[in-house]
């Protein structure tokens, strides 16, 4: 009798054995890269949650030290005006500078600025904040001497921010299709009506995600704040001056941890929850908004 | 094929001494060609043959290649299509184009279908409205989408979104319609109805169509052009090609000696 050339039927025991040890190792790294998200969450509630109420919130600090009594409005307050600053540079021209990237892919020009954009990814924040600190802080000669400002601050950021934006809008528009944008040019589309009416709205998600990087990196950034604006306990009534440094949640956390006082540490946690649930909201709102748009460019042309 | 040899024969786009490179790479080499108005062209030949470069480069579709140039003359109705002061843009909407795979954009079928219009500046609803069933009409597609034109293009099959794209097309009014192998990402019983739909839109355009498929060329065409390594090896009437070519590399082609 011949004996049958092909092995039995089902997997053998090693592939078995290999299956299982893969399969556990994926679920190992899975908890691994998801504990440390848990880990903030509740070690910021657990230990900041005797200082957690509405007035929290909505209160500026005071006593003594500053902080003692109050809440963190101040940070909120000045978070979101640096983040608005600083997209308000970034978000037009990032996007501006992707979109260039995108079309003119192949000139020496795009080639240049894609290598410098990436440059300045890697800039550590810290000297971002020191050369923050000279163009527009000091008088050296930019002309700006804005002091400790929140205008200082914001632009610093907004620069990090910009290539940030480009990279990522670039990424988002080379993923639509080119039979998409072929498809239209056949049918007599001028390039920027591609561009306006279909490859953005196909790309929102992805600029969308670019943008809200973008933000998430200036709302953890503290070093260039420690040049450009440091921190008020207050909302001042210009952003540019000696008086014009706004309350900051990163700088507000990192100072009352250095504080010798029980009573901040616990606010600093309960301000580290603030931050990253403010994280959570803008994140489903640019999702929202992208979803949003996408379902407008939809209807129209 | 019946090719109807009572009617003169218009040229609608003139082809001379044409030559196209991407880069220093030589796609096409010294081509002269005419396509005549209300009739059928196919373009056979194997892979990288030219015969889609040619078809792109009649209505400047390959401008977005880095360092794509032609040489020679190529004409739409006399006039230059690489002139120094045309509108490629203008171009593109008096020469429609349908693509390999079906390409329709992320929008309701009636947005599809009006996008063309849109980008003219057509705003009237009920313009809107009519050219898009007249289109979808004249693309046989219709019957199958008219209680659901607010439904996602993605949301047909295959065969109809070529269809679709045809419709597209068609709904600006072009005076040449490009395929480029249209059918070659469908099933049979769809790329029936696409050639069906040519026979039925050749009264009033005028049709180049670039196919692997030499049965569909000999089944759809009027006239048909054999391409080889970028050179223009035989152009004439496709029951002459496929019955009686004066090329021996055509026959070698047609009779499946090599490609």
């Amino acid at each position: 009798m011949a004996e049958n050339p092909l092995p039995e039927k089902g997997l053998s025991a090693y592939r078995k054995v290999r299956n299982a040890l893969l399969g556990s190792l994926t679920a190992v790294a899975f908890i691994l890269a998801v504990t440390p998200l848990l880990a903030i969450v509740y070690v910021a509630y657990d230990r900041g949650k005797a200082a957690l109420s509405l007035a929290f919130l909505t209160t500026m600090p005071g006593g003594f030290p500053v902080g003692i009594e109050g809440g963190i409005a101040n940070g909120i307050a000045g978070s979101l005006i640096l983040i608005f600053i600083a997209s308000l540079l970034s978000v037009p021209v990032g996007i501006w500078a992707g979109l260039y990237l995108w079309d003119q892919s192949h000139t020496r020009l795009a080639k240049i600025t894609r290598l410098l954009s990436d440059l300045l990814l890697g800039v550590p924040s810290v000297i971002w904040g020191v050369v923050g600190f000279f163009v527009f802080s000091t008088n050296t000669g930019f002309g700006f001497h804005w002091g400790f400002s929140g205008l200082a601050a914001g632009l610093t950021l907004g620069f990090i921010m910009i290539p940030i934006v480009t990279r990522v809008t670039e990424q988002a528009l080379r993923d639509v299709p080119r039979s998409y944008i072929e498809g239209a040019l056949a049918l007599g589309a001028s390039r920027f009506q591609v561009v306006r009416g279909l490859a953005i709205p196909a790309a929102i998600t992805g600029i969308g995600t670019g943008i809200l990087l973008g933000v998430l990196n200036v709302l953890g950034q503290t070093a260039p704040l420690v040049f450009t604006n440091y921190y008020n306990t207050g909302i001042p009534k210009s952003l540019v001056g000696s008086n014009g440094s706004v309350g900051d949640l990163a700088m507000q956390i990192f100072i009352y941890i250095h504080e010798p006082s029980k009573e901040l540490h616990v606010k600093a946690m309960a301000a580290a929850l603030v931050l990253t649930v403010i994280v959570l909201l803008l994140d489903m709102g640019i999702r929202l908004l992208a979803w949003g748009s996408r379902k407008y460019a939809q209807r129209m042309g | 094929m019946e090719n109807g040899t009572q009617e003169p024969l218009v040229p609608k786009i003139a082809v001379k001494n044409f030559s196209a490179f991407y880069g220093k790479t030589q796609a096409l080499h010294n081509v002269d060609f005419t396509i005549y108005e209300r009739k059928i062209t196919a373009m056979i030949g194997p892979s990288g043959c030219g015969k889609s470069t040619f078809l792109r480069s009649l209505n400047r579709m390959n401008d977005f290649f880095q360092g794509f140039r032609v040489e020679g003359s190529a004409t739409l109705d006399g006039e230059e299509i690489y002139g120094p002061a045309v509108n490629p843009v203008l171009i593109r909407q008096r020469v429609g184009m349908v693509f390999q795979k079906p390409n329709p954009f992320q929008k309701s079928i009636f947005e599809n279908v009006a996008y063309g219009l849109r980008i003219q500046g057509v705003k009237s609803r009920s313009v809107l409205s009519d050219i898009v069933e007249k289109s979808l009409k004249a693309a046989a597609l219709w019957d199958e989408v008219k209680d659901r034109l607010n439904g996602s293009a993605f949301s047909l099959s295959g065969g109809q979104q070529q269809r679709l794209c045809i419709a597209r097309a068609l709904a600006v009014e072009p005076e040449v319609i490009l395929l480029d192998e249209p059918a070659s990402a469908l099933d049979p019983i769809s790329t029936a109805r696409i050639e069906e739909l040519m026979q039925d839109l050749k009264d009033r355009y005028t049709i180049a169509i670039v196919t692997h498929n030499m049965q569909q060329a000999a089944r759809v065409s009027d006239r048909t052009a054999f391409f080889l390594d970028g050179t223009l090896v035989e152009v004439n009437d496709t029951t002459k090609i496929f019955t009686n070519p004066e090329d021996s590399r055509t026959e070698d082609y047609i009779t499946g000696r090599f490609g």
